[in-house]
């Protein structure tokens, strides 16, 4: 049993505790411009294939699996950053109806679910010491593939950078995976944010009521008359 | 017991204000821990799997492409397209609307954006000529549910995605019924504008027509894109949504210049005579008719790489004759040297906008105001994203307890034919869609009734369109209806006044769910008759 792995994800944890501490709005900013640009390049190279194979009539063999690392990164990031930013849906109707009081402990409960979720799919050997029997996570996996380190299937390190490095020619899939444990990882730790921000009544919920909360807002009663 | 347990813990969940996603996620993951000896690596590595699914990546594209139309003025070029077509009915712009709606729908494929952006502009339009607010916001919410019928659709493409289906099909049976509903809208409408007497626009002329038509063009030919090249067999349906994406961005930000640094210039300046601009005119004509007739024509034969021949040579000799004939009927007539003049105009003009465009191009493309689209996009996606990625997982550990087929036992041996089926299918989905974000009861509910639904012979695409039906009117059912919230949100009614004010074409849209269930041919007859019958492989 490997335990590097998660004292690094811890520490990573921390330093970006302490980053935003003293600049949040760098990081917001940070994590925003990661989900443009994964977005941005899965469209232009998908788009991009297109063009070269009917123009051109040649493309790149690992675009499709480039694309879809890309897209599992964008999605895995993006949860984090989802309950961050309250973007995840959820059913506020009954936990409006509760008093406040035990409201807030039931929306508390709600982002540490969060937490419980990353948690056990990042290594779940801590539920048996609740005598459940289980064991391995994502950390186990992306150890157990660290320490065989085979390669993807056709994405490649550009010529000229795997020969100065005398690296092996092919991407190693734990690089391709690591997105997995860091944003579960994350996922956990903005779960525990949010539960204090809960606590301290800086927030009010972890959900958004519906879809498009931020777009009415933008067009709050521009129609109201009365 | 344990099948009970994943569903209770599930609701308990839901109701606890817990996320969506992080619901259906935390119930599977600890149904895995708890009651099977499988490793939680294997489940942590089908969240990483999500995103390798290839039919669903076309989701964020067309996410992408929404969101670049939803900027600006494409609602307001539909609109005026809308009630250039229909308007001179009694109650014609509310006719307008639904027909804006529509067409916005076949851009968009999002329900609260077609209400917002069609919705801001219409009702205040409707408001104006007198009719009264609830009538206007009650058509908007319903039309604007059309958006999830009408292809292309995101919920299509996850249905297509769950069952294994093809998108192509799915987004061709969404044709006639989004038609069809749409017709069904405008009718009762119109009825209704009878018997209140509701003011008429004055007819403005084929002219005007034409006029909106050409405004509205740039966007509409998106349509044109997709489904042109998904049935031409030039894309997959993944590829379209990429190259919709591509071009919506570029209609946006450089043809219609809504949003970004160019937004505001306009294409001819006021400084160039009439002369020029004839001529400008003319050129563009020339250029888009030689570029509309090469896509098309590409889509057609197909690439040159698959033994296609895209007539180019063609498309160039109309597209100048069609430039040469707008210049002798709009300007100097048949008088060579004047031709020239306006010709040299013409190109003079486009030539200085592409300078431009290609001058401004990295500030365009990389600046603030398309940022923003995309981070809007992407929320948009890695929230979907997350819901779909969960209901896959919940979906599997479904699957594995051989869930599905229990009740499938259990329905066959109640005696269940495909005509009471159907009934049971339409209710579940109607209180699950009171509920549940659209996609991620489509992926739960999917995989438990479609095996019934084979065994009795339904048609599968057949019904994904029942399905998605139902959930257009969960959007418009309280409590959870999607577009009574954003109704209500942007016209300041409150909420029971919404509802209140939608419950008669609810009606109709009820009327057109009995319908699609119980006329398969609505939704079959498109499909069928340009891709051959489906072949089941289950």
């Amino acid at each position: 049993m490997t335990l590097w792995p998660h004292a690094l994800l811890l520490l990573l944890i921390v330093a970006l505790f302490v980053w935003e501490r003293y600049a949040a709005d760098t990081v917001n900013r940070l994590e925003e411009n990661l989900l443009v640009l994964l977005l941005s390049l899965i469209t232009l190279v998908s788009f991009g294939q297109v063009v070269a194979r009917y123009m051109f009539n040649t493309g790149w063999a690992a675009a499709l699996e480039f694309v879809m690392a890309c897209f599992s990164w964008m999605i895995l990031f993006g949860m984090a950053y989802g309950l961050k930013r309250g973007v995840h849906l959820g059913v506020d109707v009954a936990l409006k109806r509760f008093p406040a009081g035990l409201g807030r402990w039931v929306a508390m409960g709600g982002a540490a679910s969060g937490a419980v979720y990353a948690l056990l799919l990042l290594d779940a050997t801590w539920l048996s010491w609740f005598g459940v029997d289980t064991r391995s996570g994502a950390i186990d996996y992306w150890s157990k593939m660290y320490k065989i380190n085979i390669g993807a299937e056709e994405l490649r390190w550009p010529t000229w950078l795997h020969e100065s490095m005398g690296w092996k020619d092919r991407v190693p899939r734990w690089l391709v995976l690591l997105a997995l444990p860091i944003s579960l990882a994350l996922l956990a730790f903005r779960s525990l944010q949010a539960m204090v921000a809960i606590y301290r009544g800086e927030r009010a919920m972890v959900i958004a009521g519906h879809e498009a909360e931020e777009l009415v807002q933008q067009n709050q009663g521009v129609l109201k008359d009365n | 017991m344990a099948p009970l347990f994943l569903f209770g813990l599930l609701l308990a969940l839901l109701f606890l204000g817990v996320p969506v996603g992080l619901a259906l996620g935390l119930s599977s993951v600890l149904y895995v821990a708890l009651f099977t000896t499988d490793s939680l690596s294997s489940v942590a590595i089908s969240l990483f799997g999500v995103g390798t699914h290839y039919t669903l990546l076309a989701i964020p594209f067309f996410i992408l492409a929404s969101a670049f139309m939803s900027t600006g003025g494409v609602a307001q070029r539909l609109i005026r397209f809308a009630i250039a077509v229909v308007g001179s009915f009694r109650g014609g712009l509310a006719m307008a609307s639904v027909l804006a709606c529509m067409m916005f729908a076949a851009l968009s494929g999002s329900s609260p954006a077609t209400v917002v952006a069609i919705g801001t502009i219409a009702i205040a339009g409707m408001r104006q000529v007198g009719y009264s607010k609830e009538f206007a916001s009650g058509i908007v919410a319903n039309a604007g549910t059309l958006g999830i019928l009408i292809p292309p659709s995101i919920v299509m493409v996850v249905y297509a995605a769950s069952v294994d289906v093809s998108v192509g099909r799915m987004f061709l049976a969404g044709v006639v019924p989004g038609l069809l509903a749409g017709a069904m809208l405008m009718l009762a409408i119109y009825v209704v504008a009878r018997i209140k007497k509701l003011p008429a626009e004055p007819w403005r002329g084929i002219g005007e027509v034409l006029t909106a038509a050409k405004e509205a063009f740039w966007g509409l030919f998106l349509i044109v894109i997709i489904m042109g090249g998904i049935y031409g067999g030039v894309f997959t349906p993944t590829e379209a949504a990429a190259a919709a994406a591509v071009y919506s961005a570029i209609v946006a930000l450089f043809i219609y210049r809504d949003i970004g640094p160019l937004k505001g210039i306009p294409w001819a300046n006021a400084s160039d005579d009439s002369l020029t601009r004839v001529g400008f005119k003319g050129v563009v004509y020339g250029f888009s008719f030689y570029a509309v007739f090469s896509i098309l024509a590409f889509f057609a034969v197909g690439p040159a790489v698959q033994g296609g021949q895209t007539p180019h040579g063609w498309g160039m000799v109309l597209g100048a004759l069609v430039a040469l004939a707008y210049m002798i009927w709009r300007g100097p007539g048949v008088a060579p040297l004047q031709l020239a003049r306006a010709c040299a105009g013409g190109f003079r003009v486009l030539g200085r906008n592409f300078w431009m465009m290609l001058r401004q191009a990295r500030p365009v493309i990389m600046g603030e105001d398309s940022r923003g689209v995309v981070l809007e996009a992407a929320k948009t996606t890695v929230m979907l994203m997350f819901i779909i990625a969960n209901a896959l997982l919940f979906a599997h550990t479904l699957t594995t307890e051989r869930i599905p087929q229990t009740i499938t036992e259990w329905m066959l041996d109640a005696g269940f034919n495909w005509f009471t089926f159907l009934i049971a299918v339409n209710v579940l989905l109607l209180i699950g869609g009171q509920f549940m974000e659209p996609s991620g009861l489509l992926l739960i509910v999917a995989p438990v009734v479609f095996p019934i639904g084979m065994e009795l012979g339904v048609d599968p695409i057949h019904l994904g369109i029942i399905m998605v039906v139902n959930m257009e009117i969960g959007m418009i059912t309280p409590p959870i209806g999607l577009n009574l919230f954003v109704t209500s949100g942007i016209t300041g009614m409150s909420l029971d006044r919404v509802v209140r004010a939608a419950l008669p074409f609810v009606g109709v849209l009820m009327l057109f769910l009995i319908l699609v269930t119980y006329v398969p041919e609505l939704s079959t007859w498109l499909p069928y008759a340009v891709m051959g019958p489906e072949i089941v492989t289950q």
